[in-house]
């Protein structure tokens, strides 16, 4: 595995290879991939082994099954198990004394993957509860090589730099930055490295084998390498010590899974091929709920223009049925009008009658002599003539003429109980009809107030009945038309029978007892005949016999 | 003197009708309703009867239709507070003298009631008549009634025989004795005494 300068790792290992290929007798191959060119290669199995970071191996011994075989002794180790950590490397003159202290610095950094670079101090911050992504003022990537970062710092254009342990040392020992200059902060104590660390410390590299790599092979390559010697060309171009058996890396799972848990190092594609089918169920789902949902507003938009119009054609029925009760109401009121006056005529008309005669059989009994008298009493009389002429005037001033016109009487009927329909759900009352075809000449709006006052008549005889019934019948006899509504209510007595048909006649208390007069002179006015009588048992029938056309 | 009645279901104008009719030298009977008349009067009688219109149970017009199919003498008058012309046809088409708005002038009524007076003797002389008539008709026999028809078409003696299939001579001792029952003396005066009956 290898970041950057794939001739600097080439040369490193070649030799260690080389001695491989002669204790091996046969032809071993160097590759230097970079992290993301060796998760293919592992995963496509066209390498045998792998000399990676402890962190690598660990997480391919999970994903791919790889088995680590060694461990790298370091030269600046004594314990294969502690030897990498993180440094942070800062100017002399800053003061950084605690990880918090970190948030109004400058970091810079090889690369994310970078083990020491920057993992380590990675898992060493979310440990502490820090986000390396969120909690320093400004964090860089800037790539290999490591020395670029020491002058970065040094220049003053970043403030820290995550750098892998003994980074530093090597420079100065190589003299390519000034001892005094740079330091390591955050520093803690370990025996067994050299160099100083700001955080824990983890085992060298590592050398693994793939599942598919045979074990006798492998255990052949074990042996040579576990040959090698410090003072071997290997070794010392290597830059380490020896090999030696896999040290313990538990601490390393739990940097693993410390890192796994933050956003930071997700294996973005392992992720994305795990979710990839859950993410095209989820559109599908969505794209689903969304026809879903254009379906739901075509429907919501047909059903309510379906509403509306019903909520028209409903408004536009009631507003006939409102209009026809109107004209109703306005035709009883002209008629009840031409009844009343008619009635008032009847009623003064009769007391001036009898003024009248009575006067003029005074003149009758006067003598020849009593001239004087008799003038004035015949003025009394021409008073009274013309009081009368006076109502006569009013009388014909109130009288509504009927219209006649060709009509369907069924139909006056029909409009009629459709008028009356809330009267006759009130007391639970189905009328039974037995009903013609019949047309004849008449006034249907004056009909219709005949019907009206028949029935009503009938609903309020047959208040407190407990099975109210009306029954009308159509039948046409000759030239005539009989219609009968016949009602199982209180009946009349005699005396009110007779009186039926006379004004100001009424059973009720807010009656003004105009309605059958006025049917009698509709009925009279159609030269019809209208009556009246109980039945054998109980109720009412009221009989009208119309000409017909 | 002739009988007058007066049919009216207001008292108080019944009374003052009365009072007028009185001043005027007839001697009326108030009847407060068309069965009070009927049930106290006898309306094969001569009589004048002026009737109110509106009435409860029967009125005037029905009253009147009554006297008419009964054939009554009774000359009728009819009043009321409000008619109309059809009312008036009405009326007059069942054999009323006049039909008059309330209040009547008792001037025009004086002379309404002398015609009634004519009118009532007329028919009781046409009712008088008719009976007559018909006395005289069902003294005929079957045969004789047949006879008589024939005459009355205008046929002679010998066809009438031929028709009847009986002898001339028989013949005309059946038309002998039509004449007799019937009491006259020639064709001319039967032909108007049955043409007179047709009227009634």
């Amino acid at each position: 595995m290898a970041f950057a300068h794939t001739e600097a790792v080439l040369s490193r290992w070649q030799p260690t290879i080389n001695r491989l290929s002669t204790d091996l007798d046969t032809q071993v191959q160097l590759i230097a991939l970079t992290p993301t060119e060796l998760d293919q290669a592992v995963e496509q199995k066209t390498v045998d082994f792998i000399i990676t970071n402890v962190l690598t191996a660990v997480s391919y011994k999970r994903e791919h099954g790889t088995s680590s075989l060694l461990t790298l002794v370091p030269l600046m180790s004594s314990n294969p198990a502690f030897a990498v950590g993180s440094a942070l490397v800062t100017r002399k003159e800053l003061e950084v004394n605690s990880i918090t202290d970190l948030r109004q610095l400058k970091v810079v950094s090889t690369d994310r993957k970078a083990f020491g670079g920057f993992q380590i101090f990675a898992g060493e911050m979310a440990q502490q509860g820090l986000n390396p992504f969120d909690d320093f003022k400004q964090l860089d990537f800037v790539g290999f090589p490591q020395k670029k970062l020491l002058s970065l710092i040094e220049s003053g254009d970043a403030d820290i730099a995550i750098l892998p342990t003994c980074v530093l040392e090597n420079a100065i020992k190589r003299q390519e930055v000034s001892a005094t200059s740079l330091k390591v902060v955050l520093t803690k104590p370990s025996a067994e490295l050299h160099c100083q660390s700001s955080s824990t410390l983890y085992p060298y590299y590592s050398f693994s084998k793939l599942g598919k790599t045979d074990h006798q092979l492998a255990t052949k390559v074990i042996k040579s390498l576990l040959s090698i010697q410090a003072t071997d060309a290997a070794a010392i171009n290597g830059q380490y010590d020896s090999w030696s058996a896999t040290v313990n890396d538990s601490s390393v799972f739990k940097l693993l899974r410390q890192l796994q848990q933050w956003p930071f190092v997700t294996n973005w594609t392992s992720i994305f091929k795990t979710a990839l089918p859950w993410v095209i169920a989820g559109f599908i789902f969505l794209f689903l709920g969304y026809l879903h949902h254009l379906r739901v507003k075509k429907l919501v938009v047909l059903r309510t223009r379906d509403l509306k119009s019903e909520i028209y054609q409903h408004k536009k029925t009631q507003d006939a049925l409102f209009a026809q009760t109107e004209q109703f109401y306005k035709a009883q009121r002209v008629l009840l009008t031409g009844e009343m006056a008619s009635g008032i005529a009847h009623e003064l008309n009769q007391p001036l009658a009898g003024i009248r005669y009575l006067t003029q059989g005074c003149i009758y009994r006067l003598s020849a002599e009593q001239s004087e008298l008799k003038e004035a009493m015949t003025k009394a009389i021409q008073q009274v003539d013309r009081a009368q002429e006076t109502i006569k005037r009013f009388r014909n001033f109130c009288h509504q003429p009927s219209v006649m016109s060709y009509c369907d009487i069924n139909m006056i009927l029909d409009d009629t109980l459709t008028l009356m329909a809330a009267e006759f759900s009130r007391v639970k009352l189905n009328p039974q009809l037995t009903l013609e075809n019949i047309s004849i000449s008449g006034d249907a709006s004056l009909l219709q107030q005949v019907f009206v006052n028949i029935i009503r008549n009938a609903l309020d005889a047959m208040e407190g009945v407990a099975t109210p019934q009306l029954f009308v019948t159509m039948e046409s006899i000759g030239d005539q038309v009989k219609i009968e509504f016949t009602d199982n209510g209180k009946g009349l007595s005699p005396q009110a029978l007779g009186r039926l048909f006379f004004p100001f006649e009424t059973s009720k208390k807010n009656g003004l007892g105009l309605g059958m007069i006025i049917c009698k002179r509709i009925i009279e006015e159609h030269h019809g005949e209208i009556s009246a009588r109980n039945n054998l048992d109980m109720g009412l029938t009221l009989t009208i016999i119309l000409p017909q056309e | 003197m002739c009988r007058l009645y007066l049919v009216d279901d207001d008292q108080d104008v019944l009374d003052s009708l009365t009072w007028m009719l009185t001043g005027l030298g007839y001697e009326p009977l108030g009847f407060l309703s068309a069965d009070a008349f009927l049930s106290s009067v006898d309306i094969t009688q001569a009589g004048i009867a002026i009737l109110d219109v509106q009435m409860p149970v029967m009125d005037g017009s029905a009253l009147l239709s009554h006297l008419t199919t009964h054939q009554s003498p009774i000359a009728v008058i009819m009043l009321s507070g409000h008619g109309n012309i059809a009312m008036a046809v009405q009326a007059i088409q069942k054999g009323a003298i006049d039909f008059l708005e309330k209040p009547v002038d008792g001037d025009k009524l004086l002379l309404l009631l002398g015609k009634a007076k004519i009118q009532t003797k007329l028919n009781t002389q046409r009712n008088l008549d008719r009976e007559a008539l018909e006395t005289k008709l069902a003294t005929l026999t079957p045969r004789e009634h047949e006879v008589m028809e024939k005459i009355l078409e205008g046929k002679l003696n010998k066809v009438v025989a031929a028709e009847l299939n009986v002898a001339q001579r028989t013949l005309e001792l059946h038309r002998q004795k039509v004449m007799q029952k019937m009491q006259v003396s020639n064709i001319a005066e039967l032909a108007y005494l049955m043409g007179k009956s047709s009227e009634y």
